[in-house]
């Protein structure tokens, strides 16, 4: 029995995405923050010890300089990076998947369980989400499932409306009327037949959600809302402006973190721009013919006429 | 030829890639004289679009042109600048596009649309763009109270006429008409197609006209282009054409298709009288009824798509559901094949009545027994998945063969199918095969589940003409080798013919006729069964025009 992967779609768009430059650059950034957090933290000093004075700027033993508890910056922004990166990237992850679940389902019985899921869907879009954030974030026991939770729990409904009306369009098509009249269950003709065809949704609504629970958990956690006995990228902020670092002016102690989260959502953000010019050659082939063409003979709806073009 | 309008000098079209450029169109010649109709005909894929697009240098990007000519009045179009080019297009040539739905812009009343062609290009004043809509709506026979009406407003056949009107707005010398009547009805096309005779002999523009259909241009032009991969292989006078051509692929699209008149042809198909059909109907459907809700939750607002419908299907037999769009032929294919419930109406499958013992959903028996090929093979399969899958899902769904047996018996049935060797096209994605190949797949998958009943909505529609007639032999084979009851779907009476022991004629959700298909063909009894028949004949534009030239003359 044979059954060729090379060239199935999961195929052919990852290879659309190792030759686009714009995901290539975004992976390879977020890559090396991973990277980074999961090796890093055994070649640094201990991010919570005491090391040296307080608040001394960048120096060779400490290359981001020391925090007010005197404790390294560049180890503490390599730990924090750990738990930061995990929960950002579980909530995206659970995020898509409940959103999938739910919306692919509504979308896909339609009916009486859509008018049922859609309430319930309707009800979480229509709750104000950063306030429940910060109630819920303050009255559970703080730590990073609870964090978690407060985030899949603000944020799987946006999700779920979109891969919704995605399911209700591809509902339609005869694909699915030919698994259905050939006997196949609904829950595999949801599953095997058409979420492949969401792939690139899916990816991207994976990318995004992480972006906004990276955001969202750092924010939370600046409030003071997380567990600050942990080191992340949020508590990092929080000890940061606890110590008065823009008063002092300890830049250090705030500039590395913040410069982090930039730079791993910026990667994020790229990689979702390959994604969808992978998967929507149009936006890169007219930038490409464009490039191709000889000087002012632009098509302003217009085609051009190129003559002896070699 | 002396007086030419427009020439066509070795045209070549390239499509931009960041790798080779694809050529689109190769060395492209053909003159149209003044007054005469030209024919372009070819495949999808052939280039005929782009030939249009480029005399209109309307081509979207990445196309460009690359070399030649084309001279409208001895003056070349490639040549123009862009603003020259804006103001010649509608002017000089103006276009009938496909879809008239989509050439209308649904948010605005027709009028406007008309006048804006009007203030744009002549500045005429509000009153004087009323009354030459007037006269336009006179000469396509509309009455001019739909005027304000939109686009949705209006019949199929109706809004073609009007972007016809829009087309003769300005008195155009040239009026390019790109499959202008593919997306109506056999009736309504032939009323259309008379129309433009009609108003050419009055007004005496010239027309360049893009379709697929042979049968039709044979009929309805001077002169005839064929294009094949993006070259003009063969252009002639329409009526040597009609008598064979030169080029192979000319006489292989003027043999291809079966007339739905005249005395039948041995060749095409084995006569369907030659086959065994069963005693006992296989499934009966009695007085079947669907109404769609369309709109308002109190009162509510209902299609009723299918009414009334009975017949039988015999073990074996192929029948035919003959109607136009809208006439509930394909919703009949989905409730029968149980994709909708009914609003009411029985079906009983070997001698049970099925939505009485299967209220809620189809059961696997039922499913394995009634299989369905859809129109669209690019919508039918999943791209994401292999023929193999495809193939295989149904039979391990079912337990019909052991694990150990079933590639075995999908090379088996990919090869029944005539997808040799099947061991190459079990590996293959759908976007890696043609139309004609997909549909291939999806019947093979219908038949992997060996069903005695495959309903088959359309499955030659969206197909290349030189191959629905392998796709009907598949069907005509698989009757006599299998003994599968085929209910065949179709819109074009001469295939039904071909195929189907009997035909029902379906209108507007009736049925209206009901018999053996040549006794139907031969001597139909209801006036719509006649007036397809008609229209369906060659020769019928011509005659027409005729009558109408000779009441004219005695009034």
């Amino acid at each position: 029995m044979s059954t060729r992967l090379n060239d199935s779609i999961l195929i052919r768009w990852l290879r659309g995405i190792l030759t686009n430059k714009k995901a290539l650059a975004g992976s390879f950034l977020v890559l090396s923050f991973i990277f980074i957090a999961f090796v890093g933290p055994f070649f640094t000093y201990d991010p919570n010890a005491f090391l040296d004075t307080p608040l001394s700027p960048p120096t060779f033993t400490h290359w981001f300089g020391t925090t007010g508890q005197g404790q390294d910056v560049l180890a503490q922004t390599i730990s924090g990076a750990r738990q930061t990166l995990l929960i950002g990237f579980c909530t995206g992850f659970f995020v898509v998947v409940i959103g999938a679940l739910i919306g692919g389902i509504s979308g896909y019985y339609g009916g009486r369980v859509d008018d049922i899921l859609s309430m319930v869907i309707n009800v979480f879009l229509v709750m104000p989400g950063l306030p429940l954030m910060v109630i819920l974030a303050s009255w559970l026991p703080p730590g990073p499932l609870t964090l978690m939770g407060v985030l899949v729990l603000t944020g799987w409904a946006w999700n779920a409306r979109v891969i919704r009306s995605q399911m209700m369009a591809l509902r339609g098509r005869d694909f699915v009327s030919a698994a259905i009249v050939s006997g196949e269950r609904n829950i595999r003709i949801i599953v095997i037949e058409i979420m492949p065809r969401m792939l690139s949704l899916l990816a991207s609504s994976f990318i995004g959600a992480s972006i906004y629970a990276i955001s969202a958990q750092v924010g939370l956690e600046f409030l003071g809302l997380g567990d600050v006995s942990t080191v992340t990228w949020g508590t990092n902020l929080y000890w940061a402006s606890n110590d008065l670092a823009l008063l002092t002016g300890s830049w250090w102690t705030f500039v590395p973190t913040g410069l982090s989260i930039a730079f791993v959502s910026f990667g994020l953000t790229m990689i979702n721009f390959g994604i969808d010019e992978v998967t929507n050659p149009r936006l890169i082939s007219e930038r490409n013919w464009r490039k191709l063409l000889p000087k002012g003979k632009m098509n302003d709806g217009i085609t051009p006429v190129v003559i002896n073009h070699d | 030829m002396t007086d030419i309008l427009l020439s066509i000098r070795n045209l070549d079209v390239e499509y931009i890639t960041p790798g080779d450029p694809v050529c689109a169109v190769k060395n492209v010649s053909f003159d149209i004289a003044r007054g005469e109709i030209f024919g372009l005909v070819g495949e999808s894929g052939s280039g005929k679009s782009t030939v249009v697009q480029a005399i209109l240098r309307t081509l979207p990007p990445p196309a460009i042109i690359t070399g030649g000519e084309i001279l409208l009045n001895g003056k070349d179009i490639l040549s123009m600048s862009d603003r020259e080019v804006k103001k010649f297009r509608w002017q000089e040539i103006s276009i009938v596009m496909q879809s008239a739905m989509n050439a209308l812009n649904p948010v605005i009343p027709i009028r406007k649309q008309i006048s804006d062609v009007l203030y744009t290009h002549k500045g005429y004043s509000r009153e004087k763009a009323h009354q030459r809509i007037k006269e336009l709506f006179d000469l396509v026979d509309i009455h001019y109270d739909r005027m304000d009406s939109y686009p949705h407003e209006l019949s199929g056949g109706m809004r073609q006429r009007i972007v016809l009107a829009i087309a003769l707005a300005l008195m155009p010398p040239l009026i390019i008409m790109d499959e202008p009547t593919t997306a109506l009805d056999v009736i309504v096309e032939r009323e259309i197609l008379f129309k433009v005779l009609e108003l050419r002999k009055e007004l005496g523009f010239t027309i360049l006209f893009i379709t697929h259909d042979l049968n039709l241009l044979l009929e309805f032009t001077d002169r005839v282009g064929v294009m094949l991969k993006g070259e003009l292989v063969e252009s002639d006078e329409a009526v040597r054409i009609n008598s064979g051509g030169q080029h192979p692929y000319t006489k292989k699209l003027i043999g291809a298709l079966p007339s739905a008149t005249g005395p039948r042809r041995k060749d095409l198909l084995p006569r369907p009288e030659q086959f065994k059909i069963g005693e006992k109907p296989l499934i009966e459907i009695h007085n079947l009824n669907k109404k769609f809700h369309l709109s308002g939750f109190i009162r509510p607002k209902m299609l009723h798509a299918v009414k009334d419908v009975s017949f039988n299907i015999y073990p074996g037999e192929i029948v035919s559901l003959v109607g136009e769009s809208g006439s509930g032929k394909s919703t009949i294919a989905r409730l029968i094949a149980r994709l909708i419930p009914p609003t009411s109406g029985t079906i009983i499958l070997d001698g049970i009545d099925i939505f009485k013992s299967e209220p809620r959903s189809a059961s696997l028996n039922y499913r394995r027994k009634v299989q369905m090929v859809f129109q669209d093979p690019f919508g039918s399969l999943n791209s994401v998945h292999t023929v193999f899958h495809h193939l295989a899902r149904p039979i391990i769904r079912h337990r019909l063969i052991p694990q150990a047996e079933l590639y075995k018996y999908i090379i088996d049935m990919l090869e029944t199918v005539g997808l040799s060797p099947g061991s190459l096209f079990a590996d293959k994605f759908p976007h890696e095969m043609s139309g004609g190949e997909r549909q291939r797949v999806a019947i093979a998958r219908a038949l992997s589940l060996q069903p005695e009943l495959i309903v088959a909505d359309e499955p030659t529609s969206m197909l290349d003409v030189s191959i629905r007639m392998h796709i009907l032999q598949i069907l005509a084979n698989l009757r006599g080798e299998k003994n599968v009851a085929v209910l065949f779907i179709t819109h074009d009476l001469a295939s039904a013919r071909y195929l189907a022991d009997r035909i029902i004629v379906l209108k507007n959700g009736s049925q209206v006729e009901h018999g053996n298909s040549e006794e139907l063909i031969q001597s139909p009894q209801h006036t719509y069964t006649k007036q397809l028949i008609a229209a369906a004949s060659p020769g019928w534009l011509k005659k027409n025009l005729l009558k109408t030239n000779e009441n004219r003359d005695s009034k």
